[in-house]
C-alpha cells in the first residue's frame, strides 16, 4: 500500500517536543508527514497574497505552504494543521488556513492545538480519518446499505450494534460499557435476535469506536474504521441528505466530534477530549444528582430555562457544585436541567464550533442527540434548526453497516 | 520512548558559504579537501560543510577564509551534515532554517562591501548604521520648506 | 573575548562577524547542537523532549505556549550568559529556531533587561548601510574588548 502523504503546517512542535508524536501517529496509519517545498520569494508572496498580516516567520510560512498545495504547486494525499495551544495568532492563521484549504481545494484537512502533553494517541484518530479520506474515497462514496451487515460502535461510555439488511435497520443493540468484548458480545447477539438472524448469516462486519481495534479483530471485522468518518457516513446516511454539505457534531461521553461533510465525505473536523465538563459524563453527573434516569433529563431540560441558573464554570467538578447550589437556593431541576444543558452546548460551541464551517443541516448524532434539552441549546446557539435523524444513537454501528457492505463478496 | 544515541559527539559542524564573483563553491572545495586533515567536508550548493574536532575545523576555515576574507561567511550549525532529520530529501521541503539563509544571502552583497571599506575608514568616523530609529519623522523646518517648495 | 548573544539567533551575518572580530556568537546552533550530541530519550527532529517547555517555565508561566517554553529553553541560559548582544530588529524572515513572534519578543525583552551593553540595528539594505552596519559592529565589539 503506498503510503499517504500528509503535509503538515505547523508552528512550534519541534520546540515543542511533539514533532516526533505527529510522526508515529502517521506513520501507524501507513502515512508520512512531509513539507511542501518552496523557496522565500513563495513565502514572501505567499503571506502577502493571503493577506493575513502574521509575525511570527514560521506562520508566514505555513501560510505559503497552504497557498502551495492549494495552488497545485506541491502535491499532497491530505493536510494537517498544528500550532501551539494558547497562542492567538496561530490560532488566527490555523482557522483561516483550514478555511482556505477546505474551501479551495479537495484536500482533507484536520487542525490540531497541541501542547507538550499531546501524544500520537491523543492524534491517532485524527491521522486515521485523514488517511481514511485519502485512500479510501470509493468505499466512502457507497450510499446504499446491501445484503446482510453487522456494524458495532465500541464506544468509552455504550456499547452499539445495528445488524441491517437491504438498506433497512433490522435490529439493534444498545449496553453500557462493562468489559470491551462482553459489552460487544452482548449487543450483538440483542441485535441479530430482533434481527432474527444469525452470526452465519452477516456477510460483512465493521467496527468503530474506542474499542474497534479489540472487537474487530475478535470477530473478524471486514472494516475496522474510526469514528470520524463512519459517523460522518452515518449521520447522512440517516438524515437523507448525502449529497451538499453539511455539519456533523457528536456529543460523546469522552469528546466531542464536529465535522464539516461534503457529499458525505468529511472535508474537515475538530475533535475535542480534554474536558468532562462537554462531554455527555456532565449531563450524567447532572441527572444523578437531580434524582432522573438520564433519559429523563432532556424532556426536563425542555421546561426549563438555562438563564434562570447562574453557571460559575464549564468544569464538571465546579459546574456540578454550581448546580448543587442553585438547587440548594430553590431552583427548580427543570432549570437547573436546562442550564447543564445549555453549559455543554455553549461549551462545545465556543471551543470546538469555532474550528469547522457550520454548513446547514446541523446534524446532531450519538447518545447525547436524544437529549433534547441539548439539542435546542445547540440550536439556539447556532440560530438553526438542529435536525436527529432516527437511530442517531447508533450512528457509528449504522455507519459500519453500510460501509462494511462494500465488503460483500470481495466488493 | 525508545533511547537516542547521538553520532559525532564532540565534534563541532559548521557552514562556509561563499558569495564571491571570484570564486565558486567548487573552487572553495577543492581548497577545502587539499587541506582537510581529518576533518569531513560535504560541498553544498552554497559552499562547504565542514565537520571534526573544533580546533581542526577552525584551522581549516582560517586557511579558507584567506582565500577571499570580504565574500566568505561562517556559521555554526547544530546538526552534523546530511542528517536525516533536517534532510530536505526525507523532510519533503526545506528545513525552516534553510529560508534564513536564502534571505540573509539576498543582503550579504552589503556586508561583504562593509568589509572591503573597514580598513580604509577613519577609526575615528562614528559609525550610523541602519536602525530601528534610523526612519525618524521628517524635521518640522523641512517640510515646510517643501510645502512651500510646492506652493511657489 | 566576549560572549556575544546574536538576534536572530540563526543568523549567518551576525555570528559570522562577530567570530571574525574575535569574540564568541552565541547563537541557536549551540543549543541545538549541544542536545542532538547528548543522549536521552529519542526525540526528533531537534532532540527537544516535552520536558524543555516545561524548563521554559523558569522564563515564561504555564499559560505561555509550549512553543515559547520550549524555545526560551534554548534561549534563556544563553541570555543569562551573555555579555553582550547585536539584535537586528528588522528580522522579520527568520525561522525554526526564530520563527515564533512571541517568543522573540520575550527574547528581546530579556536581553534589554539584562545589564549587558546591547547594539541594536537593521539588516543593511544598500552599500552604503553595509559599511556603517560593519563599522558599527566592529566599534561596538572593539569598544566591548578595550572596556573588559
Amino acid at each position: 500500500m503506498t503510503k499517504v502523504r500528509v503535509a503538515q503546517l505547523s508552528c512550534g512542535p519541534e520546540y515543542s517536543g511533539v514533532q516526533k508524536e505527529i510522526d508515529e501517529a502517521a506513520a501507524a496509519v501507513d502515512a508520512e508527514i512531509f513539507y511542501p517545498d518552496i523557496n522565500l520569494a513563495d513565502i514572501r508572496r505567499g503571506s502577502n497574497e493571503f493577506g493575513l498580516d502574521v509575525r511570527s516567520a514560521d506562520l508566514k510560512l505555513a501560510i505559503a505552504r497552504g497557498k502551495a498545495l492549494v495552488e497545485g504547486r506541491v502535491e499532497a494525499d491530505a493536510v494537517f494543521i498544528a500550532t501551539c495551544f494558547r497562542c492567538a495568532e496561530a490560532a488566527i492563521v490555523r482557522n483561516e488556513l483550514r478555511r482556505y484549504i477546505h474551501e479551495n481545494s479537495r484536500l482533507p484537512v484536520v487542525s490540531y492545538s497541541f501542547t507538550e502533553r499531546t501524544t500520537a494517541g491523543t492524534l491517532l484518530t485524527r491521522m486515521e480519518a485523514l488517511t481514511t479520506i485519502a485512500r479510501r474515497r470509493a468505499l466512502l462514496a457507497r450510499e446504499v446499505q446491501e445484503g446482510t451487515t453487522l456494524g458495532v460502535d465500541s464506544g468509552s461510555s455504550t456499547t452499539k450494534a445495528v445488524v441491517m439488511i437491504d438498506n433497512e435497520i433490522a435490529g439493534t443493540g444498545w449496553l453500557p460499557t462493562t468489559a470491551v468484548m462482553k459489552s460487544a458480545q452482548d449487543v450483538i447477539a440483542r441485535a441479530l435476535d430482533e434481527a432474527g438472524v444469525k452470526m452465519a448469516d452477516v456477510e460483512a462486519i465493521g467496527t468503530t469506536g474506542y474499542g474497534r481495534f479489540l472487537v474487530g479483530k475478535e470477530i473478524k471485522a471486514d472494516l475496522i474504521q474510526e469514528e470520524l468518518t463512519v459517523n460522518s457516513k452515518g449521520a447522512v446516511y440517516l438524515a437523507d441528505t448525502q449529497h451538499g454539505p453539511s455539519t456533523v457534531i457528536d456529543i460523546g461521553g469522552m469528546d466531542n466530534k464536529a465535522i464539516s461533510v461534503q457529499d458525505g465525505i468529511p472535508g474537515s473536523f475538530t475533535m475535542g477530549g480534554i474536558c468532562a465538563g462537554a462531554s455527555g459524563r456532565f449531563l450524567e453527573m447532572t441527572a444523578k444528582r437531580l434524582g432522573v434516569d438520564i433519559t429523563e433529563l432532556g424532556p426536563l431540560a425542555m421546561k426549563g430555562t438555562s438563564g434562570n441558573v447562574p453557571m460559575n464554570s464549564y468544569c464538571i467538578v465546579f459546574g456540578t457544585q454550581s448546580l448543587v447550589n442553585a438547587l440548594a437556593a430553590g431552583s427548580t431541576p427543570e432549570d437547573v436541567a436546562a442550564a447543564a444543558c445549555h453549559s455543554v452546548a455553549e461549551q462545545v460551541f465556543e471551543q470546538q464550533l469555532q474550528e469547522v464551517d457550520i454548513k446547514e443541516p446541523v446534524i446532531m448524532v450519538g447518545g447525547t442527540s436524544l437529549i433534547q434539552g441539548l439539542v435546542r441549546a445547540m440550536g439556539d446557539l447556532l440560530q438553526s434548526t438542529v435536525v436527529v435523524p432516527h437511530h442517531s444513537q447508533y450512528i457509528g454501528a449504522v455507519g459500519s453497516a453500510l460501509l462494511a457492505s462494500g465488503f460483500i463478496k470481495g466488493e | 520512548m525508545t533511547e537516542y544515541k547521538p553520532l559525532y559527539v564532540g565534534t563541532v559542524t559548521k557552514y562556509v558559504f561563499v558569495e564571491s564573483p571570484e570564486m565558486t563553491p567548487g573552487d572553495l572545495a577543492i581548497r577545502a579537501y587539499e587541506i582537510s586533515q581529518g576533518v569531513m567536508i560535504k560541498e553544498t550548493c552554497f559552499g562547504l560543510q565542514i565537520t571534526g574536532k573544533e580546533e581542526d575545523v577552525n584551522a581549516v576555515i582560517g586557511v579558507l577564509r584567506e582565500l577571499d576574507p570580504t565574500h566568505i561567511f561562517v556559521k555554526d550549525r547544530g546538526f552534523p551534515p546530511g542528517d536525516p532529520r533536517r534532510c530536505r530529501a526525507n523532510l519533503g521541503g526545506a528545513r525552516p532554517g534553510y529560508y534564513g539563509h536564502e534571505f540573509e544571502i539576498s543582503l550579504i552583497r552589503n556586508v561583504s562591501r562593509g568589509l572591503d571599506s573597514l580598513a580604509s575608514r577613519d577609526p575615528e568616523k562614528v559609525p550610523n548604521p541602519p536602525s530601528p530609529e534610523s526612519g525618524v519623522a521628517l524635521d518640522i523646518r523641512k517640510l515646510k520648506k517643501i510645502i512651500e517648495s510646492m506652493e511657489g | 573575548m566576549a560572549k556575544v548573544f546574536i538576534y536572530p539567533a540563526t543568523s549567518l551575518i551576525l555570528s559570522d562577524l562577530v567570530a571574525r572580530f574575535g569574540h564568541t556568537p552565541l547563537s541557536a546552533a549551540i543549543q541545538i547542537r549541544e542536545r542532538i550530541q547528548t543522549p536521552g530519550l529519542d526525540s526528533p527532529p531537534l532532540q527537544i523532549t516535552p520536558e524543555e517547555p516545561k524548563k521554559g517555565l523558569k522564563y515564561a508561566a504555564v499559560e505561555v505556549p509550549s512553543g515559547v517554553r520550549g524555545r526560551m529553553s534554548l534561549y534563556g541560559p544563553m541570555i543569562e550568559e551573555a555579555e553582550a548582544a547585536i539584535i537586528i530588529n528588522d528580522a522579520d524572515y527568520a525561522f525554526g529556531c526564530m520563527g515564533c513572534a512571541r517568543t522573540n519578543e520575550l527574547i528581546k525583552f530579556l536581553v534589554r533587561s539584562s545589564d549587558i551593553p546591547v547594539l541594536d540595528l537593521n539588516y543593511p539594505k544598500n552599500e552604503e548601510e553595509g559599511e556603517e552596519f560593519v563599522a558599527a559592529i566592529h566599534a561596538f565589539l572593539k569598544r566591548l574588548e578595550e572596556s573588559r
